[in-house]
């Protein structure tokens, strides 16, 4: 059993996150992926708590991926890094449906992955946000989402 | 609080079978109005550990092309 490059990648944000000592969720669809839902998605999302330390940081990160962060758009607070095998989005202090980043962390989950450790946004809180953003591609991944979060319930039951 | 969970690979593949058809049965019941075909996707996803070689980015390769 090998690693793909993707959680070699995913793997390789975690190491960056710990090093810079950046304060982050990883979120949106990755945040599924890593508790066990069949979905994709194109980038990975970091939900960054929004403060003066953590914006020094975000260079630092930028150059632990190799790439420096941009701005996606004037219409948005959101940077990207375009690091070589996904672009990583950083999102600041709040996702739509009103979560902030206190409350998604005191929800958060905590996986190791074979000596890193993810600290990911809960699949509920997932499904809030995606229900909240409300674009098509957010939209076509909820029933899946849903049926997944409604499957981990049932086999938690006794 | 934040839960922990760990996603370490299952060690006993026999286990891993014998465990996923139980818990098929029993879901089969619990949530009946649930797709066969989903259900088999969410188990085996939910089964596959870290590590194990999934693919989940899609990357565009030219405009309206996307490949893992």
């Amino acid at each position: 059993m090998s690693a793909s490059s993707d959680e070699s990648f995913v793997l390789e944000v975690l190491a960056a996150l710990e090093q810079t000592k950046l304060e982050a969720l990883v979120v949106g669809s990755v945040a599924a992926v890593l508790q066990g839902s069949p979905v994709t998605t194109q980038d990975l999302d970091l939900l960054v708590r929004d403060t003066p330390s953590n914006r020094q940081k975000i260079g630092q990160l930028g150059h632990c991926l190799g790439a420096r962060p941009r701005e996606v758009s004037s219409l948005t607070n959101v940077l990207r890094i375009d690091a070589a095998s996904a672009p990583v989005d950083l999102l600041f202090d709040r996702l739509p449906g009103g979560l902030s980043f206190e409350s998604l962390r005191s929800r958060s989950i905590v996986i190791d992955l074979g000596g890193r450790i993810a600290r990911v946004a809960s699949l509920e809180d997932v499904i809030l946000s995606k229900e909240a953003a409300g674009r098509p591609k957010d939209h076509a991944q909820l029933p899946i989402l849903r049926d997944t979060l409604r499957v981990k319930k049932a086999l938690a039951k006794p | 609080m934040a839960q922990k969970v760990s996603a370490q690979p299952e060690t006993n593949p026999h286990a891993t079978v014998d465990a996923l058809t139980a818990a098929k049965l029993r879901l089969q019941s619990l949530l009946p109005d649930m797709d066969p075909g989903d259900l088999d996707l969410i188990l085996t996803s939910l089964q596959r550990p870290f590590g194990s070689g999934r693919r989940f980015f899609l990357r565009e390769v030219r405009p309206g092309v996307r490949v893992f």
